[in-house]
């Protein structure tokens, strides 16, 4: 079993994340898209950088009505990034397998923190999702399959950290891997067509000389 | 190109289906796509912080859309339709869906400048309409409206006629001319049916403006109305169809220029859909009365004398800041001639709309959703104590007028462009003495 | 209705703040205790027989040289471990079942003998808004991590007795690993979720006139209707209770987490037990609140869920208390509002 998920499953898992990822976006860019003829105002690179690099942040006419999920949703992205990319074996992993190089990974304590703000982050706007109205209307199959994957992933993931036993680290895989091939399937997708819909968005304003 | 002379909206859910799939280019597939549900755009939409009805969501407003989008564009979408899990766009969602497309969405993209992933959802909205009104399902005001600008040219009817009566009203008052079908004039100035009818006073601050600034402009007795219907209801063919009467009396009268009148939507009809709905860059420039005046006022060409002490506010319009970027130039105008000029607390690119953008302050069954929509803009004057409020958009300024009249509030609205007026100098003949 | 929710944000960010003061500055704190542990016990007696002397000191947890250094690295034989161990196979293991079954038992009885507390219930249902977004996330925030440690703690306690049969000894290695890196891992952050809580909900909670009598009445389990404000006096305990277990819990689990930073064995100890006794009084009393919030008291749960309570629920059980109207907008209308 654990040879089956760490070798073919794998594999397979790999593949559709990528071609699923790659797929996706080309899907979405062959809808096509109408030229805009108006004469233009300002320059719709600057809009799409810039309004790329502002939606990190939010306006500041709206943190105060949204601070709780402003807070909850910086300590979840800012934790699983870390995770993600700085955790010790991540970095192992990736310059193994992937990239070939490495950068310094993060003391076990610094781990620690990064998964305990994530885990705060996620339980906290997955409780909002399904307690405020509005997300509740939002919400679908999707939106909670994403969350628990996700938590799922990085349950396994702290509990193997320690890898006092390899059937831990199997199941943090078997995670990641049900993660991948469900990423290109669902909004997770917003990780990478972030970048497609900021920068449309912010295209377009930049002709209309609007700072979006 | 054929002129369409009628329209006759039918109910037909095949058609606006159909329509509705068509609407879907990369920028609504990668919004759809990015888009986490959490609801934050909510707090954007005062249709949604004045009710606290989560309906009101801006994303919500677009399910019909999101389901056409995941059922024909998505794997597990077309699955769930194909196995029958789901349930096809149905007449239903039409039903349905009607209300929170045209009764709770001005159009103000408010929303859209808030979004984490950076939806534009205003965006969406628009391109939904056209989904609607193809099968016919929009408020009958709409309709109406549409179809009296297609057939008589205004949306409320206003004709020649009537304009110019008015004319010769302000020729009389002014001692100035109203030129009228000059060829070869620089401007072509356009008017909203608001306008001739409710607010007279801006063709007559806009005479006396021109001339002084010796800019050579002209109406046209063919073509006067810039508002247009077919951008508020979603229909691209009657939108084509207004935008093209007004180029083609441009061409006709050989103006290089256009000018927008204060209202919203026509300058961004005219400026920024015009091109894209006949398909081809326009060889006019087309500036708002507001951008014209801040620029003859920087150039040197009008100047004003004295400033009004009187503390005011300025509530921009949508069209202008979140759709022309039209920030700065008001607020300079303003400065020149008042010196109490204070700002709301969100304004520029973030204000609040006054609640009836978009179509909505046609539509009867709405009132009662603007009238609530237009507490936030209340609150925002209330805060700051002022009693004058200044705005540049006749529909604007007639909804917030009747928000203040239903709150019984002590605050006049005032058009930005006779403000100017007001203050010219030397003041030009008739309401020389009218400053305070 | 202009919204802003100050309290909670700042609750939140408070949490923020503490757990990163709990996690960057509690590594720091053992030391302060390595320094005044206890003074290496002299060997200046010498009986009869040298070597039972040697072995009598070594067992009463002498210290000698080593060249391992840490916390009683030169102590070769240290009862207080056994002791502790003795402690909790024999006192705490069972005599915490006993407890838990004791509970659990009573609450069925109960049930079944009296059954559910119903209110009226009229139609159209009047809702009233009892627990804004804020307040039901964080109690449910609370409620998961209380539920997370629970259930591992308790896998930790009883798992070789219970466990071991069931999935062999190998598999039991992984699950008690499994649970003793979550409930570490949860632990820190259930603590953040409990400071929130308290800061959301003190304020209701403090004694009230009339408390006394809704105590007397026996909270209106006694056939007479007991009056009480949004919070009754059963509820006002609970929270207390809840903030005084909780508070063991986290200090005592703050210096086991850590156990690797130099603790000697005796504060492990104490911090064990506390833990244990602790945790346990925590469960048991957590069964007869999940009991009265659930199938104990119809239409408690909802106001937990969708933040509304029926009116008749409100008259029955919360007679005194008044709706706070600036809640609302927080939430979003009623129900019957979204219908209109
Ligand atoms: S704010 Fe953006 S991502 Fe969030 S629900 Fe609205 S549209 Fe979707
Ligand atoms: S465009 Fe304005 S009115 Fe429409 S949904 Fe967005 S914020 Fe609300």
């Amino acid at each position: 079993m654990s040879d089956f998920i760490l070798g073919p499953f794998w594999n397979f898992a790999v593949i559709v994340f990528t071609a699923g990822v790659v797929g996706r976006i080309a899907m979405i860019l062959m809808c096509g898209l109408s030229k805009d003829l108006a004469a233009a105002r300002g320059s719709s690179v600057t809009g799409a950088v810039g309004t790329v690099a502002r939606r990190f942040f939010p306006r500041k006419e709206t943190v105060k009505s949204n601070r709780f999920h402003i807070i909850a949703g910086y300590m979840f992205h800012i934790g699983l990034l870390a995770l993600l990319f700085f955790a010790a074996p991540h970095v192992q992993f990736l310059k193994n397998h992937l990239l070939g190089f490495g950068w310094p990974a993060m003391p076990h304590w610094a781990f620690i923190l990064s998964a305990e703000i994530a885990f705060a982050g996620l339980i906290l706007l997955w409780l909002r999702r399904v307690m405020h109205p509005v997300t509740r209307l939002l919400t679908r199959l999707d939106d909670h399959l994403a969350a628990w994957l996700t938590f799922f992933a990085m349950v396994t993931g702290c509990l193997a950290l320690f890898e006092s036993f390899a059937g831990l680290r199997v199941l943090h895989i078997l995670g990641v891997e049900l993660l991948m091939i469900y990423f290109p399937f669902s909004n997770l997708m917003h990780a990478f067509t972030f970048f497609l819909s900021r920068g449309t968005t912010g295209a377009r304003a930049g002709r209309h000389g609007v700072k979006a | 190109m054929s002129s369409t002379t009628t329209y006759e909206p039918e109910l037909d859910f095949e058609k606006g289906a159909d329509v509705l799939k068509r609407q879907i280019d990369w920028r609504v597939a990668s919004y759809f796509s990015s888009c986490v549900h959490c609801g934050l755009c909510a707090e954007a939409c005062q249709f949604y912080v004045e009710t606290g009805d989560p309906r009101y969501t801006p994303i919500y407003k677009l399910e019909p859309l999101k389901k056409v989008w995941r059922q024909e564009y998505t794997f597990f979408g077309k699955m769930a339709k194909a196995l029958g899990i789901t349930k096809p766009l149905s007449e239903k969602d039409f039903v349905d869906w009607e209300d929170l497309v045209y009764d709770s969405c001005t159009l103000c993209a408010r929303c859209s400048m808030v979004c984490p992933v950076g939806n534009d959802i205003a965006y969406m909205i628009r391109k939904e309409r056209e989904g609607f009104s193809a099968a016919g399902f929009a408020p009958d005001e709409l309709k109406g409206a549409t179809k009296r600008a297609v057939e008589t040219g205004s949306p409320m009817g206003v004709t020649w006629k009537a304009l110019s009566a008015q004319i010769k009203h302000i020729e009389r008052e002014t001692g100035l001319p109203v030129p009228v079908d000059v060829k070869g004039a620089e401007y072509l100035g356009l008017l909203s049916s608001l306008e001739i009818m409710g607010f007279p006073e801006y063709i007559s601050s806009l005479t006396r403006i021109l001339h002084q600034a010796g800019v050579s402009w002209t109406l046209s007795s063919e073509t006067f109305e810039a508002t247009n219907s077919g951008i508020q209801i979603g229909d691209s063919k009657v939108a084509a169809e207004l935008v093209e009467r007004v180029l083609k009396v441009a061409t006709d009268l050989e103006v290089s220029n256009i000018i927008s009148p204060e209202c919203g939507h026509a300058y961004t009809a005219i400026r920024w859909e015009s091109a894209n709905l006949i398909g081809k860059p326009i060889p006019f420039r087309v500036v708002h009365i507001v951008e014209l005046l801040d620029e003859l006022k920087r150039n040197g060409r009008i100047s004003t004398t004295g400033k009004t002490d009187v503390k005011l506010t300025f509530h921009d319009p949508c069209n202008l800041v979140r759709k022309g970027g039209v920030v700065e130039e008001p607020r300079r105008l303003l400065n020149s001639v008042a010196s109490d000029f204070v700002e709301m607390k969100q304004h520029g690119v973030m204000n609040w709309c006054c609640g009836g953008g978009g179509g909505v302050s046609a539509n009867d069954r709405a009132s009662g959703l603007r009238l609530a929509a237009f507490n936030i803009k209340k609150r925002q004057l209330d805060e700051l104590g002022v009693n004058t409020l200044v705005t540049a958009c006749a529909n604007c300024r007639n909804i917030l007028e009747e928000g203040i009249e239903h709150n019984e509030m002590d605050v006049e609205v005032v058009g930005l462009t006779e403000l100017i007026a007001e203050y010219l100098d030397p003041p030009e003949a008739g309401e020389s003495d009218s400053t305070s | 209705m202009n919204k802003s929710r100050p309290k909670s944000a700042r609750a939140l960010i408070w949490a923020g703040v503490l757990l990163l003061l709990c996690t960057v500055t509690l590594p720091v704190l053992p030391y302060i205790w390595a320094s005044d542990s206890e003074d290496i016990t002299s060997l200046d007696t010498v009986e009869n027989n040298p070597r039972a002397n040697f072995w009598r000191n070594v067992r009463t947890g002498a210290a000698g040289y080593s060249a391992v250094g840490g916390p009683e690295a030169n102590v070769l034989i240290n009862n207080a471990g056994q002791n502790w161990r003795q402690f909790r196979m024999n006192l705490l293991a069972p005599y915490g079942s006993y407890l838990m079954g004791a509970v659990l038992f009573s609450i069925a009885a109960f049930y079944a003998l009296r059954g559910p507390i119903r209110h009226r219930s009229d139609e159209p249902k009047e809702l009233l808004l009892r627990f804004s977004v804020y307040q039901r996330v964080v109690h449910w925030f609370t409620a998961i991590l209380f539920w997370i440690l629970a259930l591992t703690g308790l896998i930790l306690l009883y798992g070789r007795l219970v466990l071991i049969p069931l999935f062999g000894s190998k598999g039991f290695a992984l699950t008690a690993s499994a649970s003793k890196e979550a409930h570490n891992l949860f632990g820190p952050i259930f603590i953040v979720a409990l400071f929130m809580l308290v800061i959301e909900y003190a304020r209701d909670n403090f004694y009230r006139k009339g408390d006394l009598s809704w105590l007397i009445k026996g909270g209106g389990m006694l056939g007479k209707h007991a009056s009480a404000g949004r919070f009754n006096f059963g509820e006002k305990i609970w929270f207390w209770l809840v903030l005084l277990l909780g508070t063991i819990i986290s200090f005592s689990g703050i210096i086991l987490d850590f156990a690797n930073l130099n603790f000697d064995r005796n504060t492990l100890g104490l911090a064990h037990v506390l833990h244990g006794i602790a945790a346990i009084l925590f469960i048991s009393f957590s069964f007869g609140h999940i009991y009265l919030g659930t199938i104990g008291t119809k239409g408690t749960l909802r106001g937990m869920t969708t933040g509304y309570v029926e009116q008749t629920w409100a008259e029955l059980h919360h007679d005194r208390w008044q709706p706070d109207d600036e809640m609302t907008p927080e939430t979003g209308p009623l129900p019957a509002a979204q219908n209109e």
